[in-house]
């Protein structure tokens, strides 16, 4: 029932379209690349898309296939959104889940702590955590991941205070479950669908924070490609060699377009107040 | 119809009013907007060590000497002096100075300005300059002697700098410091300052050099990004700007509307090893990282070929610079360096970590094709990219294997070299230690004939090429791109806007 | 009313005293220091000096003291001064504030120009191709990096003087067109993602609204139909646009750092940003704190706007 709605709701469908082509991308960047990505050639610097040279998306500053770091900086981007996604869920489903749960005292210091944290502009705490922990890929998922914390919080922390007192819940409590058993087996199910949302928006912004934060000389570290240091690389030639940031740019663009057609498309599916439109 | 009437009558008699204003105001203003990309961060000249706050100096005061366009030493307050022997220099002031307070400069300013730069609470980076300096006497109102404690040749270079301005000290004692304030003898005037956004400088009228200033007002701007600058010349909305970046200058000079004007300039950009660990306390290791580097290529890259590879001393500096052919280990020798490897117990490479920061002075781009050129002698080197603060952190502590450097040279070599790789040079954060390069530093200092020190300083760099506590890259040159209304303006090669001082501008 | 503004500003004290130690003990965490920006690679200094140097810069007393001692001035109305630039905070702060509000509300108001008319129209469930084309539209300005888009406006308007401002900002009170005109670029890089936002919550809003019973009693007694939709269904959908505005205010005032750096507007995030590179410690707290308010307050009033519009909302005072 709910594929079927799936494949009828296009917007969805798009997205999920978009983002298989990037995974198929990934898979074929594991096996083969038009050239190495790293490599550097004085010979072609800074060469423009041409078919006759084989840099179909021409080169950078260093004489590197911009196409080959584009697929290569896939899998990076990738498995960045992916893994700061799922730390910023994980701490603050958990987090939001028992202060809703729990209420009172448990509550107000949890959600005073996500408060603080909420109140920080996010790339300015971004930015603080790479600064402190250093350049590294690890840490750029961790400092997005940390923007998240707060974010997550508050959605599960909202939904389950809508449905706590529900007939189910007290049911259960009256058998004698544990509050554990009751949260992740009979609460947690039923917040899935705004959490399935916000994780699915939560993917397409850590690739907009990645690039940031690499656009801002704080992101991966080079050769290595990710989309967001090529853009930080490309800023200096991009009056000269547009190339060099247009086709990373649109790279980012599209994945990021993926997700949120995802998102919204599921949004429409799963929001009830606008199940019985259709 | 009527209401209309009404109407353009008002808007006529409006215009009218306003250019009778314009005709009032007599010639048109010559007013020249220079586009910079960095905020000054003060302007007490014997306090700041940020190029973007010398930048406004150079127009704002004046020293006892200058630098002109050929690194030569020229009068600037002291309009000649006498050297009698040399632990004794004896300046000869220009009379009838004023200070843009109106207050005449004397001998007793200059005793003071030098005697406040060397008191430890000002904390000055010029102290370093005049540390050997013992007295400073004022033999009379116009004369100035300083007494130096041992031979130092380089001192009149080191008095060209600007954080030996000569500054009034009844200004100092009101404001407790000059960073927000201004009082100089310089050919401009502090007008107006709304940071981080634009600095207005006007002509002073009294200026010592009659006939200069030719501009009326100078207006900085500060715009960060390299490409704004040049859109901002191709405009108009500049007429000046200071480009460093290599992309950004080779697409300026493919545009008729603006003029490019580029030197190689005093700083140096260096590979610079931390010598007391391994492998780099080896110097076969260091000789072989020397070789394997192609310093043309790393200039073509990351500069876009705008600079001039470089020897220990800048090879702007003419008089002193050998050329990179007469210096060892200087080209590229692949072969060699594999064997300086083996050698040394590395016949498979190893590993090591090159740190730099994004920014031009952290030099990403150098060590990326650095790290690809080690490879050719199977060198990993891994970089770590690291935010500027960090950098400097790093940089104080000491803590890197290597690292990409941009170092301030100096036209005159006693400068740059002694506290740049004398054993407990300031600024000698190689840890390298030398017995040889000390000898021949302490000796280029104390001789006054320039045959003597040529002979000394061409041992030097030989000695410093072989040693190798750092690898000499490049000479990033000096850039302004000019509006072609501009004339008259000349680099100096240490990036000094002095010069603005004979420039016009065509309107 | 007066009692739960009240309480909501007291609740604005342990957040800001989070914010501020959280804010303090961090920075300090980030490796270098002000003094050794200003010292950098090369500038030699006797131990003396050091000495000197260290007692001007404030880092000759244990951080906990200094936390003491910066928050003991603070609540005196003291904010310190910049490390790098001598001035005091405050007035660096406030003077910067008006450009990143006006950045802010511009944004917004481009935002809701777009995107509640689009919103309308992908409502309209008679042509659903439209709906499909005009979504994907406003999710693909969703997901442009903004700093990517103000780049390439740059490199796109460089050549029109004006546009772009040129370190001559100039202020609304000085000439307000050729402030808006400047203005306008950045804040369109940043209005046209929260557009697709805007655009989101109009159409959802709408569709629940044009089901409900009063409007199929306006459509049965033959009213026009953009009568219907404009003045019965938006009057009524709008709440939920109002609340998504106001939230996403109080995220755009400190979000702009990257826009502002492009864009080379001397706003707070720009100053933020140098601060941070700066170790300017008192800045960045005094930043930080600004900021944090601002949001804080922001959504206030959002949530009193909301209850203003819409009667039926009574503002809850208790936990939710």
């Amino acid at each position: 029932m709910a594929a079927n709605r799936l494949t009828k709701n296009s917007i969805a469908m798009t997205g999920i379209v978009i983002i298989a082509l990037y995974i198929a991308v990934i898979l074929v960047s594991l096996f083969w690349l038009p050239f190495n990505p790293v490599s550097m050639d004085t010979e072609h610097l800074l060469e423009p898309p041409s078919l006759s040279t084989g840099h179909l998306f021409g080169t950078d500053e260093f004489g590197r296939d911009i196409l080959s770091r584009i697929m290569k900086g896939c899998s990076v981007s990738l498995i960045i959104s992916i893994s700061a996604t799922a730390l910023g869920a994980v701490i603050g489903i958990l987090m939001g889940i028992w202060a809703g749960y729990l209420g009172g005292r448990w509550d107000n210091w949890i959600m005073r702590v996500a408060d603080v944290l909420f109140s920080f502009p996010s790339l300015l705490l971004a930015i603080f955590v790479m600064a402190i922990l250093g350049e590294k890929t690890f840490n750029v998922v961790f400092a997005i991941g940390i923007v998240y914390i707060p974010q997550f919080a508050r959605v599960s922390r909202g939904a389950i205070l809508g449905i706590k007192s529900d007939e189910f819940v007290k049911a259960a409590r009256s058998n004698g479950a544990s509050s554990s058993y009751i949260l992740f087996r009979h609460l947690l199910p039923n917040i899935l669908v705004p959490l399935i949302v916000q994780i699915s928006l939560s993917l397409s912004v850590a690739i907009l924070l990645e690039s940031s934060l690499s656009f801002l000389g704080l992101g991966v570290q080079p050769p290595y490609p990710s989309w967001g240091n090529m853009l930080s690389g490309a800023r200096k030639v991009m009056a000269i060699a547009p190339w060099t940031a247009v086709y990373p740019g649109l790279a980012i663009v599209f994945l990021v377009l993926g997700f949120n057609l995802l998102g919204d498309g599921l949004r429409d599916l799963l929001d009830p107040r606008l199940r019985n439109v259709q | 119809m009527k209401r209309f009437s009404i109407l353009l009558a008002s808007l006529a008699a409006m215009m009218f009013i306003a250019g009778a204003g314009a005709f009032a105001a007599g010639p048109a203003e010559k007013v020249l907007t220079i586009g910079v990309d960095q905020e000054a961060v003060g302007l007490d000249p014997h306090v700041v060590t940020s190029f973007s706050s010398m930048r406004r100096i150079d127009l704002l005061y004046s020293r006892l000497v200058r630098l002109d366009d050929n690194f030569v030493v020229v009068p600037d307050l002291a309009e000649s002096w006498d050297i009698p022997d040399n632990l004794t220099y004896i300046f000869h002031l220009r009379k009838g100075v004023k200070f843009h307070n109106g207050r005449e400069m004397t001998a007793t300013d200059v005793q003071y300005s030098l005697n406040r730069v060397l008191d430890p609470k000002t904390a000055s980076p010029g102290s370093s300059y005049i540390s050997l300096v013992k007295a400073i006497d004022v033999v009379d109102k116009y004369t100035v002697k300083l007494s130096l404690s041992a031979p130092l040749a380089s001192l009149l270079d080191g008095l060209t700098s600007n954080n030996l301005s000569i500054v009034p000290k009844e200004v100092v004692d009101a404001n407790g410091n000059l960073q927000k304030v201004e009082c100089g003898t310089g050919p401009f005037m502090l007008k107006e300052w709304v940071a981080d956004n634009s600095m207005t400088l006007v002509k002073n009228p009294d200026y010592f050099e009659k006939g200069a200033p030719s501009l009326d007002k100078i207006i900085f701007r500060v715009i960060p990004e390299q490409a704004s600058l040049l859109a901002g010349v191709k405009s108009g909305d500049l007429d000046m700007a200071t480009i460093n970046d290599g992309a950004i200058i080779r697409q300026a000079a493919k545009d008729p509307k603006v003029v490019v004007m580029s030197k190689p300039g005093l700083n140096m950009r260096i590979f610079s090893f931390n010598c007391t660990r391994k492998p780099f306390d080896d110097v076969r290791v260091r000789e072989a990282v020397s070789l394997a580097l192609d310093r043309s290529e790393v200039l073509t890259i990351a500069e876009f070929g705008m600079g001039k590879p470089t020897g220990p001393i800048p090879v702007a500096a003419t008089q002193w610079a050998l050329p990179l052919a007469k210096l060892p280990f200087s080209a590229v020798d692949i072969a060699r360096a594999k064997k300086l490897l083996a050698d040394a117990g590395f016949p498979n490479g190893f590993s090591f970590k090159i740190t730099c920061a994004s920014t031009y002075e952290g030099g990403l781009a150098v060590a990326q094709v650095a790290q690809d050129e080690l490879k050719k002698i199977g060198i990993n080197a891994d970089l770590e990219v690291v935010e500027w603060g960090v950098y400097i952190d790093k940089w104080v502590k000491r803590d890197y294997d290597s690292m990409i450097e941009l170092r301030g040279g100096s036209g005159e070599p006693d400068r740059f070299l002694y506290r740049t790789f004398y054993s407990t040079g300031g600024v000698n954060n190689f840890l390298f230690k030398d017995a040889d390069v000390d000898k021949l530093l302490d000796q280029g200092r104390t001789q006054t004939k320039v045959a003597d020190r040529k002979a000394t300083y061409d041992k030097l760099q030989a000695a410093l090429s072989e040693k190798a506590p750092a690898v000499f890259l490049y000479c990033p040159n000096e850039n302004q791109v000019v509006s072609s209304k501009v004339s008259g303006f000349k680099e100096v090669g240490n990036g000094s806007l002095f010069y603005l001082t004979y420039t016009q501008v065509a309107r | 009313m007066g009692r739960y503004i009240v309480k909501r500003l007291l609740s604005l004290i342990p957040v800001l005293f989070g914010v501020s130690i959280i804010v303090f003990f961090l920075v300090r965490l980030i490796p270098g220091s002000a003094l050794e920006m200003y010292m950098g690679t090369q500038v030699e200094a006797t131990p003396q000096q050091m000495e000197e140097l260290k007692r001007i810069f404030g880092e000759d007393k244990p951080v906990p003291v200094l936390y003491v001692q910066w928050v003991g001035r603070l609540l005196q109305g003291d904010f310190g001064y910049s490390l790098r630039t001598g001035r005091p905070v405050l007035p660096d702060i406030v003077s910067r504030l008006p450009i990143s509000l006006e950045l802010t509300l511009m944004a917004l108001f481009l935002a809701l120009i777009i995107g509640i008319p689009q919103g309308i129209l992908s409502s309209l469930r008679n042509k659903p191709a439209v709906d499909v084309a005009n979504r994907i539209i406003g999710l693909l300005g969703l997901s442009l990096p903004q700093f990517w888009l103000a780049a390439l406006m740059v490199l796109a308007f460089s050549g029109f003087r004006g546009w772009i401002p040129m370190g001559n900002f100039v202020k609304f009170t000085v000439d307000p067109l050729k402030n808006l005109q400047m203005l306008f670029l950045p804040s369109l890089a940043i209005g046209i993602g929260l557009a697709a936002v805007i655009m989101r919550y109009t159409r959802n809003s709408m569709l629940e609204v044009l089901q409900m019973d009063y409007i199929r009693t306006a459509k049965a007694k033959g009213l026009k139909r953009h009568a219907v939709i404009l003045r019965h269904a938006l009057k009524n959908a709008i709440l939920p646009v109002i609340t998504v505005a106001g939230f996403n205010t109080g995220y755009l005032l400190g979000g702009a750092i990257v826009i502002e750096e492009v864009f080379a507007l001397p706003g707070m995030g720009r100053l933020a940003l140098y601060a941070i590179y700066q170790r300017d410690y008192p800045v960045i707290q005094g930043i930080v704190l600004v900021i944090a308010t601002l949001f804080v307050l922001v959504n206030l009033v959002t949530d009193l706007i909301y209850a203003c519009v819409d009667p039926r909302i009574r503002l809850y005072e208790g936990g939710r």
